[in-house]
């Protein structure tokens, strides 16, 4: 064992110990950790959204070199404080339709490109998908995956005939997507446990290498 | 009290301690257990594998936080050895504000076991706020986005960045996302709108997500999770490129004990309600 005298890593470590007593129970240690850890993430985002934000894109070009251009998202940006004064609260709609509008533009046609057409295309059955057997059974089965979960959550059709087996092979589809988030969810958790552990084991401790 | 009933009601403290202890254990006593890599990682490794010196630079973007550094860390490792042992040029950004902190550790340590230089081999842009305008706007011109690098340096004064243009001056753009903003705003933009071609590295939450846009090619390659962090150490390493320390690589034995020990939970958990339901 050879244990860090590092101050910082025994903060660290202890500020670990100090969240992990919460599995045990809720408690005042634990809330302490809890508290500082919000009040230091609030700071750093101010801190950072000034200096990285506020101050290189509106404050220095404007006050400094005297660009008055930046006046104009200066006052779309005040607007958003007008609802604190109900006789000009119709202002912060200015910023919200500005902001509403151009994200919509620049959003959609890449929605459209990312998730529909390529998607689309990915499902279709191409001569190059069969180039080898395994590549086309996947394909076959992802068609099938697609159709079946579409006509699952097609409601405007009674389930009767063939809508319903095609219906109920949807909810298989639907079940082994939601089975393989859940196992990589785990897997996720159980990997930030590893790193807190090796972390105390490692850094900490020096009982691993 | 019955057995049975029980089995539905073990106490939460006594799983923490258990998954603890499955987990600690093969971090003091390592099993070995072998890792297979996935098409997936090795689609990924292989886009860089093919790059060289005289490549366009690669654009690693540090999109996580600390809480996701068990998973995300090892993966910016791997692929900054991966990088500098080819003498591929690297530049780093990133989405998230706690991201700078994170990619300057790793710059700190991994360019020095190469020899490289900073300005040179790598640059390093920093954070920026507003991921729609960020992205866009490096389709355009990323000066414009990044006038200066994370050191208030102006990047026509840096060599690999003093030509930088665009998407089309970057062989690739890898995205170790821990969330959003990250990969999706990586795709919708870069790849969608610009064509930029994109690998990703994701937490293991978001994989099942991802998979379908590798399938359609969207996606040039995934690491998913610690497992696809141990997956481009072990690549690393077999091509002899790093023979660092592997961090994910030494969590994979406790990812499958505790994984393990979660099975058999839910299955004495399962057994456990099917005969008390049957019992009533």
């Amino acid at each position: 064992m050879n244990i860090t005298p590092d101050p910082w890593i025994w903060l660290s470590a202890l500020l670990t110990l100090a969240i992990f007593s919460f599995l045990f129970r809720d408690n005042i240690i634990y809330q302490f950790a809890e508290h500082l850890f919000v009040g230091m993430s609030a700071g750093y985002l101010i801190a950072i959204t000034w200096h990285n934000q506020m101050l290189p894109n509106l404050f220095e070009p404007l006050f400094i070199q005297g660009n008055l251009v930046y006046i104009i998202p200066l006052l779309f940006g005040l607007c958003y404080f007008a609802r604190f004064i109900p006789k000009i609260g119709y202002l912060v709609r200015l910023p919200i339709a500005f902001l509403l509008g151009w994200g919509s533009g620049a959003i959609i046609p890449a929605i459209f490109q990312r998730d529909i057409l390529k998607q689309t295309q990915g499902t279709l059955l191409v001569r190059e998908a069969f180039s080898k057997w395994d590549t086309g059974l996947w394909a076959i089965i992802m068609l099938i995956g697609v159709i079946s979960v579409l006509i699952y959550f097609f409601f405007s059709k009674e389930r009767k005939g063939i809508m319903k087996p095609a219906a109920n092979l949807g909810i298989i589809f639907l079940m082994l997507g939601f089975g393989a988030s859940f196992g990589y969810t785990v897997m996720s958790r159980i990997s930030l446990l590893i790193g807190r552990l090796q972390f105390l084991l490692g850094d900490w401790l020096g009982i691993i290498k | 009290m019955d057995i049975f009933k029980a089995l539905t009601k073990i106490p939460r403290q006594v799983i923490f301690v258990v998954i603890a202890l499955a987990v600690m254990t093969p971090l003091l006593i390592p099993f070995g257990l072998p890792i297979k890599v996935m098409s997936k990682s090795k689609q990924l490794f292989a886009a860089i594998d093919s790059l060289g010196p005289q490549s366009k630079p690669v654009l690693i973007s540090v999109d996580f936080d600390p809480q996701s550094m068990p998973e995300l860390y090892p993966m910016l490792i791997a692929i900054l050895r991966h990088c500098f042992a080819r003498d591929i040029k690297v530049i780093v950004m990133a989405l998230w504000p706690q991201g700078p902190g994170l990619a300057e550790m790793a710059l700190d340590v991994i360019p020095k076991e190469f020899n490289k230089e900073y300005g040179k081999d790598f640059a390093f842009l920093g954070y920026k706020f507003g991921v729609t305008a960020i992205l866009l706007g490096m389709g355009d011109n990323i000066k414009n986005v990044f006038p200066v690098d994370y050191y208030a340096t102006p990047l026509d004064s840096i060599e690999i960045t003093a030509d930088l243009q665009n998407y089309n001056n970057l062989s690739l753009v890898i995205t170790l996302s821990a969330g959003d903003p990250g990969w999706r705003a990586w795709l919708l933009y870069a790849q969608a709108r610009y064509s930029a071609r994109v690998g990703i590295g994701v937490t293991a939450v978001s994989a099942a997500d991802v998979y379908p846009y590798v399938e359609t090619g969207q996606v040039i390659g995934l690491l998913a999770g610690m497992k696809g962090a141990s997956e481009y150490e072990i690549l690393v390493h077999q091509h002899n490129y790093s023979k660092g320390k592997r961090v994910a690589v030494q969590g994979m034995d406790a990812q499958s004990l505790g994984h393990l020990v979660i099975m058999v939970f839910i299955i004495i958990g399962n057994i456990g309600y099917f005969v008390m339901r049957r019992k009533k």
